[in-house]
């Protein structure tokens, strides 16, 4: 493939998944300037690796892996080293209908609320889990056993479940 | 709230949004032409302002110690081993410095969380033996400037025992820190000051976080 072919062929692939990098990005960052900027650091990230993409993976277990561990690194990163970057002024992935977002955040908004709650990695399991991607494939992107896994998210259900029904209650 | 309620008010309300998702071409191309700056490279950058330090300060540390080598004669002993001591401290570190320099930059994401947190960690962890072996070269640096044209012979007793007090502190000191700057000790305080200037927030965050990987790895 010539590197015009490898880029148009990255674009459609992000084209394709872009509601990946959009959830991972809201789930790990409460400001709008961190989203931005965390969306940008998973591009390149992707696009570097790009190249070594392994056919026998899908795409999205790709970007997931990719998406969340540039998550997880940037969450743990100084502000100080924050502030050396230099974000794009516009955001990659846009709204392209405001009134939709604004519908729907409302109701999101509390689970969204949970999940930036929890720990880095239980955030990386539950987002896998709404996901509905299989116990196997959560174990492959994140490096644990399947038995793990389903031990884990039982927990955080449960978690959620209590959080959930505290505000039925109020 | 069941399982299946939490899946589908994700779902129904992702769904829509992902709908109005659109991608800005433009700028997507301007982030894979590496117009964009990342956190990453701003730390490379960082380094590389620390590999040109680094040069610059052994630079003349060289250069002084040829010029002494040069010039040779007994007075400059004390001189001559101090500063080849000081030199070779600083040659492991500025090794170590740009093996760090390195390994960040081939950092490769694509890999299962746990492997590559893992090593990340571990990569940030690492500039604790570097900020170590640093500590090494402090007592030479209290005998660099004796000279045997007037030490110790042309000298007091206070100022023999003044020497060698401070010779003495700054070697035990060395000694401890050498001795306890591990990781294992990073959630102490004082250490913690110890590697300020080397990026300690961050090491004891990657501390913090790896022992949360290790306990997240345990099947329970």
């Amino acid at each position: 493939m010539s590197p015009l072919e490898i880029s148009d062929k990255f674009i459609s692939v992000i084209q394709a998944n872009k509601g990946i990098i959009y959830k991972v990005t809201n789930s790990f960052c409460t400001n709008e300037e961190d989203r931005k900027d965390l969306e940008q650091e998973i591009i390149v990230q992707l696009w570097k690796s790009f190249n070594n993409y392994k056919e026998q993976y899908k795409y999205s277990t790709w970007i997931y892996q990719i998406a969340l561990n540039v998550s997880i690194s940037y969450y743990r990163k100084e502000k100080r080293n924050k502030a050396f970057t230099n974000p794009l002024s516009e955001n990659i992935i846009i709204f392209s209908d405001e009134s939709e977002k604004n519908d729907t955040q409302e109701k999101t908004d509390i689970l969204y609320r949970f999940i930036l709650e929890l720990k880095e990695l239980n955030k990386a399991l539950i987002l896998l889990y709404v996901e509905e991607k299989s116990y196997k494939e959560i174990a492959e992107i994140i490096g644990i056993s399947e038995t793990n896994v389903a031990t884990k998210i039982g927990r955080i259900k449960t978690i959620l479940k209590q959080k959930f029904n505290q505000i039925k209650q109020n | 709230m069941e399982d299946t309620e939490i899946i589908s008010l994700w779902k129904t309300q992702n769904q829509k949004i992902e709908q109005s998702l659109s991608i800005n071409k433009r700028l997507l191309v301007e982030a894979i032409n590496h117009k964009a700056k990342t956190a990453l490279q701003s730390i490379i950058r960082l380094k590389i302002a620390g590999i040109i330090s680094f040069v610059l300060y052994l630079t003349v540390q060289i250069s002084l110690l040829s010029y002494a080598v040069a010039n040779y004669s007994s007075a400059l002993n004390y001189f001559i081993v101090s500063i080849s001591a000081i030199i070779l401290i600083n040659l492991k570190g500025f090794a170590d410095y740009i093996k760090h320099l390195i390994w960040t930059s081939k950092i490769d994401y694509n890999g299962n969380v746990m492997e590559i947190q893992h090593k990340l960690s571990k990569l940030q962890m690492s500039i604790i033996n570097h900020t170590r072996v640093m500590y090494l070269q402090f007592p030479f640096w209290t005998t660099f400037y004796l000279s045997d044209l007037w030490f110790p012979h042309s000298v007091g007793m206070p100022y023999i025992i003044f020497q060698f007090v401070l010779t003495g502190v700054f070697i035990y000191f060395t000694y401890r820190v050498y001795k306890v700057l591990k990781v294992e000790n990073l959630d102490k305080k004082w250490i913690q000051q110890l590697m300020a200037g080397s990026g300690g927030k961050s090491v004891v965050k990657a501390m913090e976080f790896y022992k949360e990987i290790e306990i997240f790895k345990r099947e329970n």
